[in-house]
């Protein structure tokens, strides 16, 4: 039978394998590093402000990338959600709305992006990457017109709900809230995908679309579910976002995009089967963040910040595609 | 007029040739409607952007005026220009946005080649050394992209984002996020007005496109990278070796991120920040334009069409005083409904 | 320079190969003449592939002589091939689905100084110059591969392969993608290059092809070639019995129980334009074949009852129970099963592992509460990877690692493990070997004797013969006859097939 072709694979995954842990290795390597050379790199106090500045919302949105990813698209949309989130809590706090509704209101504004997102995908087979490209377009407009061009909406200082001040910036047994928040939504999404029937569901979309059909699987309808949900948590990153600082600024998700792209797959390296993962994820964005942190505090100015992480990201995807072209070369052949 | 694939139907006339090659008969009836389907989404397109500038040139007298054309096609020229060099990357890429070729960091590499233009000139250097080190750039960043994805096999979504981040970086570093003013003879030259009252950028744009008209129309060279794109073991099979092309089209594309930077200097004066917003507008041009081909593929003309098409809209908004903040919510339905009908057809073709 | 007919033109000797502990090639030859056609037989893995590569330059063997056109050939490599003298025609077309006939036909190889000044009405004129040439045939002007049939793909394909005047053309598996009657066609185009004095080696699972066309045949089996044959002289089962070195008179196990009461009644079904008004009943424990000619709507059913084509009008009820289904997991949650014929890309997730694509059909039964029961995962898959004795490398391997017909049981495996009650199987042998062809046939069987309903879409008659109980035979649209196998032959299926003809004996038992 054949015993070549298995042969052959048997030995790859040793090789890859190996590259499994270079996401992992190269946290730990810039941890190192800047350890040394930044004295003030390793303190609680510069930790948890990474974990808190630059690292939680933007997991909160990768997170979201996550689910797109592993259903085999992409949502370039996130930012579009990050910002009618926020537009919606936001104008319900200026409304004087509680803050409760608010968000329940921010998250059904990203739930709604992700639903037309899902019509796209599902009903009309747009290739999730220019459907999401469009709700982007459309969310800039949207957000153009809502805005009078672009114009933030503010929560006036004086009227600034207590709950709003805590999600922003409270606290609980002397975590800051958010990093709750992530903490919560992270291992729910890790358990949604690895340890449920959905999230296998999800993975076998994301593999082999076809072939779920085949199966009797309702594609669209998990699909819809995989981009409301991304959308949702989006949308809980834009409030935690206004949260934050007391006001919806236009545009800002898109700022979350590209990190969000880049974490979600550098962390498929993470994955034997290169799926993307919630650790995987996580481990990617964290990586972007101490990294960041870490040049600032060597001395490196925001601009040269910018050109490290991209000089580093490149590294991540060089660690996490090594290995992979040849596996798709030793693939065995139609016989 | 080549005759529409409806004909591929009625295949062999010849009485000699094997009955079996004559399609059988139940699928003809869909395999019309899938070609009258794409040819009617291409005439569509093309009614689509007539009727608009019909519309325009009705409720503005002002937008058919010689003056306002040429504006238009000078407006789009920084976008047009990046749209190509995308186009060139997802001719021999093929149109799978994710497995297939994509160009992200063009517009950072229009604004890293911008911001050394308009620095090297502020250094008071000549404008041969400025042009050269801008191409010279782009073609560096291109170089960068191709090794990425040849070489390493990175997935060309990831790999042009990662070089894009470390474009925009250096661009910032470069013009510490200031506006950096330029004028030389060049740029001078670049922003008169040449015969016909169309500026010299809209007839650069216009040069461009014939010269990447041709050689993807008229040459071997052309109708290889083609090949690459769409069926790359074929080509392998043909004794073409795709890798090559596929990287020549990254070079090239970063080529053009150059060239874009000399023409967005000249056309503003000055290099300024947020050449990152441009990143999505060319992607949308760039698949925009597939409507305007008969086989639903990346072209040159297509792509520059779909530049001056939403160019015009823009413009038209502006001329009209109509609210510009609806262009891009009519840029992203324009995209859907392309790509919506476009997944259509190509579901009816599969079946 | 053409040889005269019957002096050799290509002779392989003595040929080696390993690929880590195995020995693809084992000291295997073979010789082909000009103005013959010669077979090439064996089971996946016998070596028939790694020949081919040594011939093609895409691998260097280890030991072993080439020679072709008289002279001795040292070190092949990629390329060499296509400048002496040999052509290659695959099973998967390399066209550019995009290209005109023009592009498509001389890529690569455009004009004698390429560059600028390419005119592609020039090339669409030499491209009807060559298929008028070749084949007598006409395509119209402009058309893109992506609109043409298989078989005028295929015509395409050969008609490059002849453009670089070879003397030597290698087919492989050139039928895999082809309906029965194309195949006729390129038979006939074959026989053509034979006429030419060119010499043709034929490689096939298809041992009835190899029948019908070939001169002399070569048999391999565990990398070496085991016998060289007259084809005109030995018989399918001879060659049979050298392939797999055992004898395979139970290719065809029959199932024992008389078929039950009804189990899925479809009446007046239509799926316009392909499919008018289709009536039948499956009983519990048969197998029922449905067969007809390509564009005869025998596709277009299974899509219909599966949920993947919208049916215009008509009812289907399973197990009386009258049924709506609008899509695959409607159908699947009735109890229907579909194997579908591009298992590669329909039938099982190439990328996932095994583990998962054996219960990618019933998670709801290997989770509760929509938690995932990793225990009764693996015991279930490790039941099917048991009972249908797939072979692999463990339950976690990528299903692509697999060999075609382990492949094939997995997408069967999927279903027995939800206990579907009615099995839509189209083409489930096809680029199969013949001994996972007898487990699956054994399979059938085994599901018939359970009680399970199985529709079996084919285009090989003997496997229809052997399989099933009862045949019906679709003719442009409708039902045009129902055949009890035990009372029909190969030629009446076949008269039925091509004419639509209702043979007297099958009248008493229409549906």
């Amino acid at each position: 039978m054949s015993s070549v072709s298995i042969d052959r694979q048997a030995r790859l995954p040793r090789g890859t394998d190996l590259l499994r842990f270079g996401v992992p290795a190269a946290l730990a390597a810039v941890l190192l590093v800047f350890a040394i050379a930044a004295p003030g790199f390793l303190t609680l106090n510069n930790v948890a402000g990474v974990l808190v500045n630059n690292v939680a919302l933007t997991a909160i949105v990768a997170l979201a990338m996550t689910l797109a990813v592993a259903a085999g698209g992409t949502d370039l949309s996130v930012g579009t959600a990050v910002d009618l989130g926020s537009l919606a809590f936001v104008s319900a706090i200026a409304a004087g709305h509680p803050v409760w509704i608010a968000a329940l209101l921010g998250v059904l504004a990203g739930v709604g992006t992700g639903v037309f997102n899902a019509i796209l995908i599902a009903r009309l087979g747009i290739t999730p990457f220019l459907a999401t490209l469009g709700t982007l377009f459309i969310g800039h407009s949207l957000q153009q017109l809502t805005t009078d061009g672009g114009n933030p909406v503010y929560v006036s200082a004086a009227s600034i709900p207590p709950a709003l001040a805590f999600i922003g910036h409270g606290s609980v047994l002397g975590v800051p809230f958010v990093l709750w928040l992530l903490a919560g939504l992270a291992f729910g999404t890790w358990l949604v995908l690895a340890r449920t029937r959905f999230g296998r569901e999800v993975l076998a979309i994301g593999v082999e679309p076809q072939v779920a059909l085949y199966s009797g699987l309702p594609v669209g309808r998990i699909l819809t579910l995989v981009y409301g949900a991304s959308a949702a948590l989006a949308a809980v990153a834009g409030i935690l976002l206004s949260a934050h600082v007391n006001a919806y600024v236009p545009y800002s998700g898109n700022a979350y995009l590209l990190d969000s792209i880049g974490a979600a797959f550098i962390g498929t390296s993470l994955s034997r089967t290169r799926r993307a993962n919630v650790p995987g994820t996580l481990l990617g964005v964290a990586l972007f963040g101490f990294v960041q942190n870490g040049l600032l505090l060597v001395g490196w100015n925001f601009y040269w910040q910018q050109v490290g992480t991209g000089i580093l990201i490149f590294g991540a995807l060089l660690l996490a595609f090594a290995g992979r072209g040849s596996a798709a070369r030793g693939r065995p052949g139609a016989h | 007029m080549p005759p529409d694939t409806t004909q591929a139907l009625t295949a062999s006339r010849y009485p000699g040739s094997p009955a079996s090659l004559r399609r059988p008969s139940a699928p003809r009836w869909r395999n019309w409607a899938v070609a009258v389907g794409t040819q009617g989404l291409r005439a569509g397109g093309l009614i689509l952007f007539l009727a608009v500038l019909g519309g325009f040139a009705i409720a503005a007298p002002a937008f058919l005026t010689p003056a306002n054309l040429g504006l238009i096609l000078a407006q789009s020229a920084v976008l047009g220009i990046l749209s190509l060099g995308l186009t060139l990357v997802l001719i021999t890429g093929g149109s799978d946005v994710v497995g297939g070729g994509i160009d992200l960091s063009l517009a950072g590499t229009l604004g890293l080649s911008a911001a050394t233009f308009a620095n090297l000139n502020q250094a008071g250097y000549g404008d041969g050394a400025c042009v050269a080190a801008a191409l010279a750039i782009g073609v560096t960043v291109g170089l960068m992209n191709a090794v990425a994805v040849v070489r390493l096999r990175i997935l060309p979504l990831l790999a042009t984002l990662a070089v894009m981040n470390i474009c925009e970086g250096l661009e910032l570093v470069v013009t510490e996020n200031t506006t950096v003013a330029a004028a030389s003879p060049l740029l001078d030259g670049l922003g008169q007005t040449g015969p016909f009252g169309v500026p010299v950028l809209g007839y650069v744009l216009l040069a461009v496109t014939l010269a990447l008209g041709l050689a993807s129309r008229r040459t071997t060279l052309g109708l290889r990278a083609y090949a690459v794109g769409g069926h790359p073991e074929a080509a392998r099979a043909a004794g073409i070796v795709p890798e090559r092309y596929v990287a020549a089209s990254y070079v090239l594309s970063g080529g053009l991120g150059g060239l874009g930077g000399i023409v967005s200097v000249a056309f503003l004066n000055s290099a300024t920040g947020g050449s990152a917003d441009m990143l999505l507008p060319v992607v949308a041009t760039a698949f925009l334009g597939f409507i305007f081909s008969r086989r639903l593929v990346p072209t040159v003309t297509g792509t520059l069409l779909a530049a001056v098409f939403l160019g015009s809209l823009s413009n038209g908004f502006q001329l009209l005083r109509l609210s510009t903040y609806w262009v891009n919510g009519i840029e992203g339905a324009l995209i859907l409904a392309v790509v919506g009908a476009t997944a259509g057809l190509s579901k009816g073709r599969r079946a | 320079m053409t040889s005269p007919s019957g002096t050799p033109a290509l002779a392989m000797t003595g040929l080696v190969k390993s690929f880590g502990p195995t020995r693809a090639l084992d000291g295997a030859g073979l010789t082909v003449a000009s103005g013959t056609i010669h077979g090439l037989v064996g089971q996946n893995g016998a070596g028939k592939s790694t020949l081919i590569k040594v011939l093609a330059g895409l691998v260097t063997p280890e030991a072993g002589m080439v020679a072709f056109d008289g002279r001795i050939l040292p070190n092949l490599r990629s390329g060499d091939a296509e400048a002496l003298g040999i052509a290659f025609i695959h099973q998967d077309r390399l066209l550019v689905p995009t290209a005109t006939v023009g592009e498509a036909l001389f890529l690569g190889r455009e004009a004698a100084g390429s560059g600028f000044g390419l005119w592609r009405g020039t090339l669409q004129e030499r491209a009807d110059a060559a298929l008028d040439r070749f084949f007598g045939l006409t395509l119209p002007r402009g058309v893109l591969i992506r609109d043409l049939s298989t078989a005028q793909q295929q015509i395409v394909q050969i008609t490059r392969a002849l453009l670089t005047d070879p003397k030597l053309v290698v087919f492989d598996e050139p039928t895999a993608a082809l309906a029965r009657r194309e195949v006729e066609s390129l038979f006939a185009a074959i026989e053509r290059l034979k006429a030419r004095g060119i010499a043709i080696l034929y490689i096939s699972h298809y041992l009835a092809e190899i029948e019908r066309i070939c001169d002399s045949v070569t048999v391999m089996r565990n990398g070496r070639d085991v016998a060289h044959l007259d084809a005109k002289a030995t018989t399918t089962s001879a060659i049979t019995r050298l392939m797999v070195d055992r004898d395979v008179t139970e290719l065809f196990p029959r199932h024992r129980n008389r078929p039950g009461g009804p189990l899925l009644m479809v009446t007046g079904l239509a799926v316009p334009p392909q499919v008018q008004d289709v009536s039948f009943t499956l009983r519990r424990g048969e197998v029922l074949g449905l067969t007809g000619l390509l564009g005869s709507g025998t596709k277009e059913v299974a899509k219909a009852l599966f949920g993947l084509a919208p049916a215009r009008a008509g009812t289907v009820s399973v197990a009386e129970q009258p049924v709506v289904i609008r899509s695959p997991a409607d159908a699947v949650r009735r109890g229907l099963a579909l194997v579908p014929e591009d298992r590669r890309a329909q039938g099982v997730a190439l990328d996932l592992g095994l583990r998962e694509n054996l219960t990618l059909a019933s998670l709801g039964r290997v989770s509760r509460r929509g938690w995932l029961d990793r225990n009764a995962e693996r015991t279930t898959a490790e039941r099917l990877v048991a009972d249908l004795q797939i072979k692999a490398g463990g339950l976690e391997v990528p299903v692509r690692t697999l060999s075609g017909g382990n492949q094939q049981k997995v997408a069967l495996g999927k279903w027995l493990a939800r206990d579907a009650g009615v099995y839509i199987l189209d083409e489930p042998t096809v680029g199969v070997d013949v001994a996972a062809k007898a487990e699956i046939y054994r399979l059938v069987a085994a599901l018939a004797d359970q009680g399970v309903g199985i529709l079996l879409l084919s285009s090989d008659l003997d496997e229809l013969l052997g399989v099933c109980d009862r045949v019906l035979v679709m003719y442009r649209g409708r039902v045009a006859s129902d055949h009890r196998a035990a009372d029909t032959s190969a030629a009446s299926l076949l008269d039925a097939t091509l004419t639509g003809s209702r043979p007297r004996e099958t009248a008493s038992h229409a549906a």
